[in-house]
């Protein structure tokens, strides 16, 4: 789902970079005022955790699987402000580290999964909680990547609506909505699923052993 | 690490960010193979080992992009080389002055000036190579004992594992690196 270097304008990614150091300083400020001797190696660990749980492949019908995002187990055990953080952090490594995803994109790939990710997890967790911890769980986790993927999608497919040559040729990405969010959205609400069982599985863990 | 190499690596940080910008208002494929030509001579001899880790990179989405693109405007018209180069070649170049970048200057030396950002970032990334063994300690585990292919519930029960054991060895992971740094001191200022 990560967006990579070069398909976003500068139209796209210098406004999405205002908005994104807007919600790092929220989210940093609550941990700030909070910032004691465990909350840094919890930060570290947890942006650990979410790259490693990005190397987890979540089993698809067919056989097939997909990366896991791991952002709704993030925000359900650590809430949103953490969770937003510690995936900001790793997306970063991933850039610079492994070029998935990319340093221009950052603001839009850390706005889309971290905060809407996590932001609809534990809102869905929230509406649904009464109807079932399982069930509130496995919407929320696939709720952290549909929506996600539809943030994306629609930041992807107004690039050629955005900037373009005047004979109409794309400068940057080239499909508009009309392919994007089918492309996007239709893979992802499958791997949603698989999503789902994982974060329920270590949901129920975590309960578990009281950290949640 | 010294004040000096901090102050140094920073400013190399906003060049590769400011070319990062730049890179993204050139809409010419000659100026982006031009500077994509001066990156490579100045990455001396690192120069193709660097381009050979970015290919490999951006090879899965550049290429299922470039395809798809050619396809749909093959079939509605209005197929242009130019677009495909522009965007690979940018694509390329930014990528590989990614990789340039961070194998001249590592991360905690160009946080310097923030402890803070420096202890989470070194502490994660020490943390980040323990946690791929035991990926891949999983994988390995699960295809050993795995003589038939394994089914989707087979699957999801690995899948889950493999997350309560990340979720557990960072918790106490945390917890071990909190005592280390508090018998070392690291939170008496």
């Amino acid at each position: 789902m990560h967006i990579p270097d070069g398909f976003l304008s500068p139209q796209t990614y210098l406004p999405a970079y205002a908005v994104a150091a807007a919600a790092w300083w929220w989210a940093a400020k609550g941990l700030r005022e909070r910032l004691d001797e465990t909350t840094v190696p919890r930060l570290a660990m947890l942006t650990a955790l979410a790259y490693a749980l990005g190397l987890v492949m979540v089993p698809l019908p067919g056989g097939t699987s997909g990366h896991a995002l791991g952002v709704a187990l993030l925000a359900l055990v650590f809430g949103l402000r953490l969770a937003f953080l510690g995936y900001s952090g790793v997306l970063l490594l991933q850039s610079l580290l492994f070029g998935a995803g990319g340093v221009t994109a950052l603001a839009v790939n850390a706005l889309a999964m971290g905060l809407v990710g996590a932001a609809a997890a534990i809102a869905a967790k929230k509406l649904l909680g009464r109807l079932g911890d399982t069930f509130a769980v496995a919407v929320a986790a696939w709720l952290s990547v549909v929506l996600p993927g539809a943030v994306v999608a629609v930041v992807l497919g107004v690039q050629p609506l955005i900037a373009h040559q005047p004979d109409g040729t794309p400068l940057f990405f080239p499909f508009d909505l009309a392919v994007t969010l089918p492309a996007v959205l239709l893979p992802h609400a499958v791997i949603g699923i698989g999503e789902a069982l994982l974060t329920v599985a270590v949901w129920r863990y975590a309960k578990s052993r009281r950290w949640t | 690490m010294t004040a000096a190499q901090g102050r140094h690596g920073r400013t190399w940080l906003f060049a590769y960010l400011a070319t990062l910008v730049a890179a993204t208002f050139i809409h010419s494929p000659a100026a982006l193979a031009a500077l994509l030509a001066l990156a490579l001579s100045a990455a001396g001899a690192a120069r193709w080992r660097l381009l050979r880790r970015t290919l490999w990179a951006v090879l899965a989405f550049n290429l299922t992009i470039s395809a798809g693109y050619a396809l749909v405007a093959l079939w509605q018209g209005g197929f242009s080389a130019g677009y495909l180069l522009l965007v690979n070649l940018r694509v390329v170049l930014m990528v590989f002055l990614g990789f340039w970048f961070v194998s001249r200057f590592d991360l905690p030396t160009l946080l310097s000036g923030w402890p803070t950002a420096t202890l989470v970032f070194t502490l994660a990334l020490g943390q980040i190579r323990s946690l791929e063994r035991v990926v891949a300690d999983f994988r390995l585990a699960f295809a050993s004992r795995s003589a038939v292919p394994p089914r989707l519930a087979d699957r999801a029960r690995h899948a889950g594992a493999q997350g309560i054991a990340l979720l557990d060895k960072s918790m106490a992971a945390a917890t071990e690196s909190t005592l280390a740094m508090r018998s070392r001191g690291a939170f008496d200022d």
